[in-house]
């Protein structure tokens, strides 16, 4: 036993006669010390936090409000004035609206679609073909974004891509074109690649809650006659709704986070279609030197991610499981 | 809204600014190189060049190394960045102010930015036209990377842009080098017919389409209107030249490239691939491309490759003669405390002997330093740009460099339009003249 474990024992009780104080007191002293062992032990994570992650999102906040140049290092205090422009802003309208169809197919794909496929494996009755499905799914995953993006732009290349060789092959020579290059497709194409990366993760994270609903439930329904597609609609779906409503939280606050594939594939273009906010917020500050002006774009995005964030946690707190 | 929660907002957008604050930043003026500095031989030398990748890394790899015989106690550290990557590269350094001893620059107003902010040494002691040094540089190379009669940066090498094409296709089909533009649209059938991609293009990045641009416009727009509508503050972009040139550029995508409305999705190093192999009759390039396109074991190196400047319209309102490109050089940190050690290394590095070895093959960067491309060592196209390009009437530097950030920003977007065929060229004007009443 070591000697922190001694130190969360309870105190054994003085003997009655020699105590002058009440044990209400003592309770309270009790939970001072204890209350100063927390703070100590959680201090440096907190500081941690604090220094990298707290102080930039506050920084961030005050850049948002200057017109900084990056080469003489002159700021300017200018206001709202990054906030305005950033309302009038086009390109920012089309980057969040990129965003919100990439958070829309996402979860479509990887969190319904996925729970699907998870809940198709784990009614295989061969253990060895739900760990080989499994394992094959999840492969992609394994892949870094940004390999996977430049995957991607020679499949989708438009000359020399297998996608359009197969489109051909297929004798749809018709539907072949540049993916990338065109201004109605290249998002589409970007967020493809994106579902094909993160499917197998959420498949894999929803084969565990599958797995994690005892089997008498299962078995106590097919006694009764309840056929697979109910069993999963009564009893899947409602006992797996926690990984639910974490899957929905990870998938909506990543597509408004998504930056490499984009970067990779199509930098925003062409004529700034595929462009998302963090692309954007790259692009204004890298390329068009205006940093103030990206730091109000870094802060509507973290509001945005906030507040999608707490509503999905309330919403998911009252959905939690019970067993 | 809840005056606890009203405080706490208000503390936070006090910190906030508090933690940022406003500065005037400390720009000061740039620190002049002094000629009579003696460099100490010790300590590390940080240089961002532009050399990442193949064929062009190895060269100051072995400067460094030839150096360092010279002076062990020198070490080093090389950031090797290729033409795409030294944008972010050369802004994230600045913006955490830790931009290295040596740089790289393209002349116009990426190398103000530098001059501006007082992030390049002033090397008109040094460097002019008239001191020992500067006589070994042409003059327009130096006066590339000058402003209000200071000198700031060291040309390493000279460039301008020039269609290649392949001289057995163009001997077999009977075709010569177009003089006007009509004559080169009218060749691109004549190769199609033959089973040849006319001009290979690749405008997945967005510049190359804007070279095509810039080259156009110098054609079409009065040179002074063009010049003046490069800066925001006397920018008027109303000229009809923009909309021709415009026009222009689109036929030639449409009629000339194989990718056509798809080229935004072609890399160019693809196109420049369809040149190597002999795919392609044609391919819009930098001189310093020239001796990788046509690389000792290409097909087009036993085909032979060819340049001429991209004709003009017969009746082009601007200057035909103009050509464009810009050298590009490397500026000395005003603020190292290695700079006469920097200035020694950038001598070395335009020395005779290492001019003429940048100028050959397989590097095939002509050297600013005078007499560096010669016969004896460099390609027969690489010596003829350069003689194109001192023959030319002006030299236009790139859209993407000529102009502040947001306009080249959105030239480059309109571009991407015009290939794409989803805004007309009136759209992309209006796009343009907005960003750069924005920049005013």
């Amino acid at each position: 036993m070591t000697v922190s474990d001694t130190a969360w024992k309870p105190a054994a009780p003085p003997p009655a006669p020699l105590s002058t104080k009440s044990p209400k007191s003592r309770t309270r002293k009790s939970a001072r010390t204890h209350g100063w062992r927390n703070v100590v032990w959680v201090l440096p994570a907190v500081l941690l936090l604090g220094a990298f992650a707290y102080l930039p999102l506050v920084q961030n906040l005050g850049f948002s409000f200057l017109k900084w140049d990056i080469y003489s290092g002159r700021q300017t205090f200018v206001g709202a004035d990054n906030y305005v422009r950033m309302f009038n802003d086009p390109i920012f309208w089309k980057s969040l609206l990129n965003n919100s169809l990439y958070a829309i197919i996402s979860i479509a794909f990887q969190v319904f679609g996925a729970m699907i496929l998870a809940a198709m494996i784990e009614g295989l009755r061969s253990q060895r073909w739900r760990g080989i499905l499994r394992a094959v799914y999840f492969v992609p995953s394994a892949i870094s974004l940004t390999v996977a993006g430049l995957l991607f732009y020679f499949i989708y290349e438009p000359e020399m891509g297998i996608l359009n060789a197969a489109l051909d092959f297929l004798g749809l020579g018709n539907f072949t074109q540049a993916w990338l290059g065109q201004e109605n497709t290249a998002i589409f194409a970007i967020i493809a690649m994106s579902q094909w990366q993160g499917f197998g993760y959420c498949t894999l994270l929803f084969s565990v809650a599958l797995q994690r609903i005892p089997s008498e439930l299962y078995e106590a329904a097919s006694i009764d006659g309840v056929g697979p597609f109910q069993r999963f609609f009564s009893i899947s779906l409602p006992l797996v709704r926690e990984m639910t409503g974490l899957m929905m939280i990870v998938t909506v606050s990543g597509a408004f986070q998504v930056f490499n594939e984009v970067m990779v594939m199509t930098s925003g273009g062409p004529n700034n279609s595929s462009q998302v906010l963090g692309t954007w917020l790259y692009r204004s500050g890298f390329v068009r030197n205006d940093f103030g002006y990206a730091a109000a774009v870094a802060t509507a995005v973290f509001i945005i991610t906030l507040v999608l964030a707490v509503i999905q946690l309330r919403i998911s707190k009252k959905r939690r499981v019970q067993w | 809204m809840r005056k606890s929660t009203q405080s706490l907002m208000a503390l936070l957008a006090g910190a906030a600014l508090a933690l940022t604050g406003c500065s005037d930043g400390g720009s000061q003026p740039a620190a002049v190189l002094d000629p009579n500095a003696e460099p100490q031989y010790t300590g590390t030398l940080s240089i961002l060049t532009k050399f990442g990748g193949d064929p062009l890394e190895p060269y100051f790899e072995d400067l460094a190394s030839e150096y360092k015989k010279l002076h062990p106690e020198v070490s080093f550290d090389l950031i090797q960045e290729t033409d795409q990557s030294i944008k972010d590269k050369t802004k994230t350094l600045t913006a955490s102010q830790a931009m290295p001893d040596i740089y790289f620059t393209w002349a116009g107003s990426w190398a103000n930015n530098f001059i501006d902010g007082g992030l390049a040494a002033d090397l008109t002691p040094v460097i002019a036209p008239g001191t020992e040094w500067g006589n070994n540089f042409g003059e327009s190379a130096l006066k590339a990377f000058a402003k209000d009669g200071k000198y700031f940066a060291v040309p390493l090498y000279n460039n301008g842009k020039f269609m290649g094409y392949n001289q057995r296709i163009f001997k077999e089909l009977n075709l010569t080098p177009p003089s006007t533009f009509d004559e080169l649209i009218s060749s691109c059938s004549v190769l199609k017919e033959a089973g040849y991609e006319p001009i290979s293009f690749g405008n997945k990045d967005g510049w190359p389409g804007l070279h095509y641009l810039q080259q156009l416009f110098a054609y079409e727009v009065p040179a002074e209107t063009l010049q003046g509508d490069f800066s925001p503050a006397t920018a008027k972009l109303e000229d009809k030249g923009y909309l021709k040139a415009m026009d222009q550029f689109t036929t030639l995508v449409n009629e000339c490239t194989g990718s056509g409305k798809d080229s935004n999705g072609v890399l160019y190093t693809t196109a420049q691939q369809a040149l190597a192999e002999g795919k392609s009759g044609m391919y819009y390039q930098e001189i310093l491309e020239f001796d990788s396109t046509a690389s000792a074991d290409s097909k087009l190196k036993q085909d032979g490759l060819g340049i001429f400047k991209l004709p003009a319209a017969v009746d082009a309102k601007g200057d035909p003669k103009a050509i464009e490109g810009s050298p590009e050089g490397y500026i000395i940190n005003a603020r190292s405390k290695n700079a006469a050690l920097a200035a020694d290394f950038m001598k070395f590095a335009t020395n005779s002997q290492n001019a003429a070895k940048l100028s050959a093959p397989p590097y095939g960067q002509p050297s600013a330093v005078k007499g560096a491309v010669s016969t004896e060592n460099s390609s027969v196209p690489v010596i003829e740009g350069i003689k194109q390009v001192n023959e030319a009437s002006a030299a236009i530097t790139w859209l993407d460099s000529v102009t502040v950030p947001a306009v080249a920003d959105a030239w480059l977007a309109g571009g991407e339009a015009l290939v794409a065929g989803t805004q007309t060229p009136d759209q992309v004007l209006a796009s343009v003249r907005a960003a750069s009443s924005a920049g005013k």
